[in-house]
């Protein structure tokens, strides 16, 4: 038996539950993501968020629960954003069809020191005040910032790679998006396409500095 | 060309597994991160060459998607893989034992020796979808299997 014989044998033992295929129908249609998964200063929702200065608070079980204003493709409506202590929120909207949409995520820090606390509910909104890159179903591809909505599908060069900056008040990312779906953004400079599309072997890039130097963020997958 | 999410699923879905688990290893991550992979084909409406040219794509949004997830420093309570392979039915001992022993192996050398020899790429292959240069492939390739050798013994044999 060669190896590779040997080694299929030995591999063939995995098999995955039966039930993806139902799953990846129903999240895809649903268009949320079903688990809190987040890199370090990363958070895997892709909404937009911003906090209003009279938010009202409600304790709900295992956090805070408060109205706010949520960006949301452009335009603004109101949401319920729900933080736990954790450091993972949920946020429920309505949809453009009217339906309730819900949609979490969370995070971590890296201290100084190499440990671990939940993000702040600060940080937190930080994180869901940045950009958004959109896939659509029709094959268009969509960057938005607040109430900008720029239209990137024929942006892209030979490498499938779109740079686009955007810019309110003293705010500005540069925000460096694949055809195939991976995207990320710093306040500093423009990402490079291997930084968002195959992961370094060194896990420097998805870090995030907390003392105020340059952050940065990355995402291979948009959470619709 | 697209096909069918569900025609994809049947035909890749133990095999990127396979793939994800290999970098994950645990089982949740591993399916949830097939799941996304299918998720990301199925709203992206991404135009393919061929189905090879599917098959290579989701391998490398796989492996992109099982290295971010083990950046994430968001822990679960997760078996452990000794736990889980006991869960395993290998058909023998050896069988058993190449698998540990390749989960053993550094991350960069496993992925190689996998698409090497379960999905059967040659270096060129995993070069592209792992955008490396060939030249570093065979050399992940070349250690990956010295030190499987070194442990499987006569289990295992020198193809270089």
């Amino acid at each position: 038996m060669t190896n590779k014989e040997k080694y299929k044998k030995a591999f063939s033992t995995l098999q995955i539950s039966d039930s993806l295929s139902w799953e990846v129908k129903r999240m895809a249609k649903l268009k949320k993501r079903q688990k809190m998964k987040t890199v370090a200063a990363f958070i895997a929702a892709c909404l937009l968020i911003s906090i209003s200065g009279s938010a009202a608070y409600a304790k709900n079980i295992g956090g805070i629960q408060r109205t706010i204003q949520l960006w949301f493709h452009g335009d603004q409506t109101d949401a319920i954003l729900d933080i736990k202590n954790d450091g993972t929120y949920s946020i429920q909207y309505s949809g453009e069809d009217g339906t309730v949409e819900e949609q979490s995520g969370g995070g971590v820090a890296i201290e100084g020191d190499g440990s671990e606390r939940p993000l702040t509910e600060e940080e937190l909104k930080e994180q869901l005040d940045s950009p958004e890159v959109d896939y659509k179903d029709d094959g268009t591809i969509w960057v938005y910032y607040h109430d900008q909505k720029i239209d990137i599908t024929d942006k892209f060069d030979n490498d499938d790679i779109c740079f686009v900056k955007v810019t309110e008040g003293k705010e500005t990312f540069y925000i460096t998006v694949s055809k195939e779906g991976s995207w990320g953004f710093s306040g500093d400079k423009y990402m490079q396409p291997e930084e968002i599309i195959t992961e370094p072997e060194e896990p420097e890039t998805n870090s995030m500095s907390l003392d105020g130097e340059e952050e940065t963020y990355s995402m291979n997958f948009s959470s619709k | 060309m697209r096909q069918p999410v569900e025609e994809l699923i049947e035909c890749y879905k133990n095999n990127l597994y396979a793939v994800a688990f290999n970098v994950c290893k645990n089982q949740m991550d591993a399916e949830d991160v097939v799941q996304d992979a299918f998720i990301q084909y199925y709203t992206m409406k991404k135009e393919f060459e061929d189905e090879q040219h599917i098959r290579a794509w989701l391998i490398r949004i796989v492996i992109n998607k099982a290295k971010n997830l083990n950046r994430t420093f968001w822990r679960r309570n997760k078996r452990s893989l000794e736990d889980y392979m006991g869960t395993l039915a290998f058909e023998d001992q050896e069988s058993e034992n190449i698998f540990e022993e390749v989960m053993k192996l550094p991350e960069k050398y496993r992925i190689v020796i996998h698409l090497f020899y379960y999905e059967d790429y040659s270096t060129r292959e995993i070069a592209n979808i792992l955008k490396l240069s060939e030249s570093n492939v065979r050399v992940r390739l070349s250690r990956g299997r010295s030190m499987l050798k070194k442990v499987l013994k006569e289990a295992w044999e020198n193809d270089e």
